[in-house]
């Protein structure tokens, strides 16, 4: 009993982070993920023709005569999410 | 998120944002506190509308004339309804309700050409670095979705940017991955950022990093976890990089591995472990979100950098 709680006490004191837990990230894998996490190039929103400065909207609005319509959000909505 | 799969997936909306309006998406955690004419001009319009405190957040939609004179606010995602608002708003331009006097705005346009930008929110990569794209996706783990909005955060692919500065990239080129790039790619990227901004990683919670390159593979494992333990990561890391003379040709890393826990603005995530991973590629300049800093750069480069 004293020797299995010593064996115990020793797997307990190994770095949880040792462990593999990704299970074989092959190279093949790899090539399906980067292809999966890709943002569909046909998406309607990555079409529009978005500025990233309000300055420079407002100059291209005062020289097409057409009101700025601003997308704000909390994060980039671009990136960050 | 949940606006890209609605509102800006409404083609109507499309349509006209392409060719009657001009279009701007900005961070306004960003636009709302920067002190310069970017920062002045935001706040001009939107201080019109009902979100005027600029402490807390001004997100939504705004419609306003090229002399910053607010035509519309709103932050209802009914793509209906948002169509309406535009085409109610356009009509009142083109009636001429919002005329404005346009020697003073080309005299506006003209002073802020090139006045001095607020640092600390006019963010640019490293000159001869690199941008890299980072894509996050939640693999498995979900409850059947209650509503169309979750379902959107479910199989969402999120999107940020990587910045590497020219010393990493000659690092990079000698066959290394330096230790500040490692801990850049651990604290600011490793994150489940796929249902909203998402809480960075603290120093002291990268428990473990390592990143090689071994005859062109990058190969490599990640452990990230909070003091408490509510929030972690635990990842293999792979990729490839290639390098052609001085230029780095190909840089493309996946973490794969568990991920538990969530930020105040990621709710909802899969109860307990799940698998999440995290894919990065060079950047080429096309997509326009090439050009937005990291969202762990946000007021604070120095901070993401070193």
């Amino acid at each position: 009993m004293k020797r299995m709680l010593v064996v115990v006490g020793l797997l307990l004191m190994v770095p949880a982070y040792t462990r593999l837990v990704a299970g074989d990230l092959t190279e093949e894998r790899c090539s399906t993920l980067i292809t999966e996490l890709q943002p569909g190039n046909d998406a309607l929103w990555r079409t529009i023709p978005w500025k990233l400065s309000v300055l420079e909207a407002r100059a291209a609005a005062f020289k097409q005569d057409k009101p700025i319509f601003i997308w704000a959000m909390d994060g980039h909505p671009l990136g960050c999410t | 998120m949940v606006d890209r799969e609605s509102t800006f997936a409404q083609p109507e909306i499309v349509e006209l944002l392409k060719t009657k309006f001009v279009p701007v998406a900005v961070d306004q955690a960003c636009q709302r506190r920067q002190k310069d004419a970017e920062g002045a001009l935001y706040r001009r319009i939107a201080g019109q509308g009902p979100r005027s405190d600029f402490q807390n957040t001004t997100q939504g939609f705004y419609i306003a004339s090229p002399a910053g004179k607010l035509l519309l606010y709103n932050n209802n995602r009914d793509p209906k309804k948002l169509l309406r608002l535009m085409q109610e708003s356009l009509r009142e331009y083109d009636l001429g309700s919002f005329a404005f006097d346009r020697e003073q705005v080309q005299a506006d346009v003209d002073a802020s050409a090139n006045v001095e930008q607020d640092s600390r929110y006019s963010l640019k990569p490293p000159a001869g670095g690199l941008v890299v794209r980072v894509h996050a996706k939640v693999l498995d783990g979900y409850k059947t979705p209650s509503n169309k909005n979750e379902a959107v955060f479910q199989r969402a692919i999120s999107r940020d940017n990587l910045w590497i500065t020219p010393k990493e990239k000659a690092d990079l080129i000698a066959g290394r991955v330096p230790a500040t790039l490692q801990r850049r790619i651990a604290r600011f990227h490793l994150v489940d950022n796929t249902r909203g901004e998402p809480p960075m990683w603290k120093l002291g919670e990268v428990k473990e990093i390592h990143l090689q390159v071994d005859k062109g593979t990058l190969v490599g494992a990640v452990h990230l976890e909070t003091e408490d333990g509510s929030r972690g990561y635990q990842a293999a890391l792979r990729g490839q990089l290639k390098v052609v003379g001085d230029v780095v040709a190909v840089f493309e890393l996946v973490a794969l591995g568990e991920f538990y826990g969530e930020g105040s603005y990621t709710r909802n995530a899969p109860e307990g472990k799940f698998p999440l991973a995290v894919a990065f590629q060079l950047a080429d300049g096309t997509d326009i979100a090439d050009a937005v800093a990291p969202q762990g750069a946000r007021g604070w480069l120095d901070g993401y950098l070193n």
